[in-house]
């Protein structure tokens, strides 16, 4: 379990506040999605989470633990952790990046490899073609695959993923929404997942928490932020892709 | 020269070449390897403490910015050693600011996305520098290596004025002999050695990258690679054979300067025509009459190095000016009675250095201001008096030793009143030259060069006796004398043995026609039967 109690931050002394007084909970095997426009703190909100970014104000605990309380090195080995920009390490090979955390924690050699195999073919590379390869050899949806597989690979109970889609075209982006809910179902874990993406919030999240200029407007399941918008934002925020659904739905 | 001759002329001097060149790359290959091993870490260290990178940088870049031979100078004094130390130190300083600025920059150029991935997923700030930072920065790294090695190999060339050996020898000897080809037989070999220098390293770097999966395979393509990774390993292997097996013909080292046998006598000179020419009378006749083995260190780079060397037990023997000892060593008043001067030379130097002069050549070779014959005529100058008047409209060109020394141009103003309209720094190789050819109209040339006759020009005479006698004589360090007491005897023989004129005759046959020291001092020991 996530919890963040009255969290704020500001990276200019108090004058302004990227993220103001969130309070949210992320349960066990559910996946939350943060959902904003670009700007609205979800993104600080994530990384504060393991502590890339450290809270100004208020508690985040992971695992019933206050994260400032833990060693930042041991805490993000736990927490899974798939980039905006990927990331990955253009100087290894595929298999060596998925190996890296596993190795760098003392794991035995064959237990690694087993589980760079396992987790390549989980996320449909086969491991005969792509281990060996170079991060620049593969296409974007390929290197977000090997993302996905680092970031599983030390068998975190958590997983953060800040718009890991974003930068995909949208054929790609759909086979890797289904693929990331069969995992889910397969792995059980525990996700937050930013994106600025309606629909794939829409799509992939057991609860969806919508930001705006730092602050929560409404948490709730897609259902309930579709029936009851808690705020006039919520509500244009659906509505205008509702009306364009149905425009399109008119031309068809 | 027809290509036949040249060919002869190469083949000739192939050992040596393959010496010097061996000597070369051992040179370059230790600095940068010493480089590499202080500016890589030093290059971290800077990055990981930002405060201190503009100190590091600004004292690597000022170092970077000493004239290469004022270094090596510096860098003489401070060790009191010739030979090879201070040249690795000086080609190992220069070396570093390529190599810290390159590893500082590639460090610094990792895209910040990937480093917030390593800290992400969990690695510690020394796995985030080891596994990604310093792999991500090697290719820059190894370019700043690359910019390194080749002008290493380029600043070494100079380190032969200090002894240190190296294709620079040639381009010295070629400049104090003015003599073209040997310069080209140091220059090119140079030029191409840093053409292979630069491709080896390039191969280095491209073994080094990771290999990709489309990379076409294959038996040649799996064989080149480590290959190419082990170029510049090769290259350094390879100089080390060949300075091992070429060590034996010559006798000059380039490790262990002191490291000589009771057996060895270390004979030096300056770097020019007359030093040569003495220094290998002086080396064949001990060669003939004793059964020391005589190694050369010719081609010092002026008065200081020979006798901060003699002093210091890094040579033996060299022949010195008693001018020079008096004026320039021991900083006496000029002192214009030969017998006097040297009297008090010879009792100065026992005193202080624990060396001794011994008996004179003969000749005397004094500074002689110098004007073109046709000029003498039309203005009828025959003393040095007689250019007082006209000499601030003449251009005078001067060695850059006579233009400080007290016995030079300080000393000419001060006794004649003479002032020069311009005074140009010129090699003494070329100043002979300049003048015949109207570049300049005054020099200051030395008595027994032939080509003050050769170029037809008039020396002027020294009519109030400014210029304390230059009589040459063996300069040598008491410890060997006591030890070889044999030597006095057989130095002696030259005594009194070349006047001005022998002198200059033996200088022009080199100079002017074209052979080289060895041989003109061989022949002139065998017509004086001393060989």
């Amino acid at each position: 379990m996530i919890r963040l109690i009255h969290v704020s931050k500001s990276f200019d002394g108090g004058r302004s506040y990227a993220v103001k007084d969130l309070s949210f909970q992320v349960n066990d095997g559910e996946i939350l999605v943060l959902l904003g426009s670009s700007g609205c703190g979800k993104t600080t909100t994530l990384k504060m989470v393991n502590r890339l970014i450290e809270p100004t104000e208020g508690i985040i605990e992971v695992n019933g633990k206050n994260v400032m309380e833990q060693a930042p090195v041991a805490l993000r080995r736990r927490i899974g952790y798939v980039f905006q920009g990927i990331g990955l390490f253009p100087h290894m090979t595929i298999e060596k990046n998925v190996a890296l955390i596993p190795s760098l924690m003392g794991w035995p050699l064959q237990k690694i490899q087993e589980r760079v195999r396992e987790l390549l073919e989980l996320v449909d590379l086969p491991p005969e073609d792509y281990a060996k390869r170079f991060p620049d050899e593969l296409s974007g949806g390929q290197q977000q695959r090997v993302g996905l597989a680092r970031a599983l690979a030390a068998d975190p109970a958590y997983l953060l993923m800040d718009e890991p889609l974003g930068a995909l075209d949208a054929l790609t982006r759909d086979i890797l929404q289904q693929k990331l809910l069969d995992i889910k179902k397969q792995l059980k874990k525990t996700i937050i997942f930013v994106t600025h993406d309606i629909f794939e919030a829409l799509l992939i999240g057991d609860r969806i928490a919508i930001l705006h200029k730092g602050h929560l407007q409404q948490i709730g399941t897609k259902e309930e932020v579709l029936s009851a918008p808690a705020t006039e934002f919520v509500h244009d925020l659906f509505a205008k892709p509702a009306r364009q659904l149905a425009d399109f739905k008119d031309i068809l | 020269m027809s290509l036949e001759s040249l060919t002869t002329y190469i083949v000739n001097r192939l050992p040596e070449l393959w010496l010097r060149t061996g000597e070369h790359i051992m040179l370059t290959g230790f600095s940068t390897g010493t480089a590499i091993l202080i500016g890589i870490p030093l290059g971290i260290i800077i990055f990981r403490n930002a405060w201190l990178r503009a100190p590091v940088m600004a004292v690597i870049g000022i170092l970077q910015t000493i004239p290469s031979l004022a270094m090596l100078v510096f860098l003489l004094a401070l060790l009191q050693k010739i030979g090879a130390l201070p040249a690795l130190i000086a080609l190992t300083l220069y070396a570093l600011l390529p190599i810290v600025r390159n590893t500082l920059t590639g460090l610094k150029g990792v895209s910040p996305q990937v480093i917030e991935a390593a800290t992400g997923i969990g690695m510690t700030k020394y796995q985030r520098l080891k596994l990604v930072r310093i792999p991500l920065a090697a290719s820059v790294i190894i370019a700043g290596i690359r910019t390194a090695a080749v002008v290493g190999v380029g600043i070494a060339t100079l380190s032969a004025f200090i002894g240190a050996g190296g294709l620079g020898q040639f381009i010295n000897r070629g400049l104090a002999l003015y003599d073209t080809k040997l310069i080209l037989l140091g220059a090119v070999p140079t030029a191409l050695l840093a053409l292979i220098v630069d491709f080896s390293i390039g191969a280095f770097e491209w073994g080094f990258r990771p290999e990709r999966k489309k990379d076409k395979k294959g038996l040649v393509k799996s064989l080149v690679r480590p290959l190419a990774l082990m170029m510049p390993l090769l290259l350094i292997m390879t100089a080390g054979i060949l300075s091992y097996f070429t060590r034996p013909l010559s006798g000059i080292q380039t490790e262990a300067v002191s490291k000589t046998s009771t057996r060895t006598i270390r004979i030096a000179t300056k770097n020019f025509t007359e030093q040569l020419i003495l220094g290998e009378i002086m080396a064949q006749l001990i060669e003939a009459r004793t059964d020391l083995f005589v190694e050369r260190y010719f081609n010092l780079g002026g008065t200081m190095i020979c006798h901060n060397a003699l002093v210091h037990g890094q040579i033996d023997l060299y022949a010195e000016y008693i001018g020079t000892g008096l004026t320039v060593i021991l900083k006496y008043p000029v002192i214009s009675d030969p017998e006097e001067a040297l009297s008090q030379v010879r009792e100065a130097y026992k005193k202080r250095f624990n060396a001794r002069w011994l008996k004179p050549f003969g000749f005397n070779n004094t500074y002689a201001i110098t004007v073109r014959t046709a000029d003498a005529k039309s203005y009828g100058w025959t003393r040095i008096s007689d250019i007082q008047k006209a000499a601030p409209r003449l251009r005078a060109g001067f060695t850059a030793e006579f233009t400080e020394r007290p016995d030079g141009y300080p000393g000419l103003r001060q006794i004649y009143g003479l002032r020069f309209g311009e005074i140009r720094d010129l090699d003494p190789a070329i100043m002979y030259e300049a003048v015949s050819k109207g570049e300049v109209d005054v020099i200051c040339a030395f008595v027994t060069d032939g080509r003050i006759a050769a170029y037809n020009l008039k020396s002027l005479e020294d009519d109030r006796q400014f210029f304390p006698p230059y009589h040459a004589a063996p300069v040598i360090r008491g410890e060997i004398l006591e030890e070889h007491k044999k030597l006095r005897d057989v130095l002696a023989l030259l005594e009194g043995l070349l006047d001005n004129a022998t002198m200059q005759s033996l200088n022009f046959k080199v100079d002017g026609k074209g052979y080289s020291p060895a041989q003109v001092a061989g022949a002139f020991l065998k017509s004086q039967g001393l060989l």
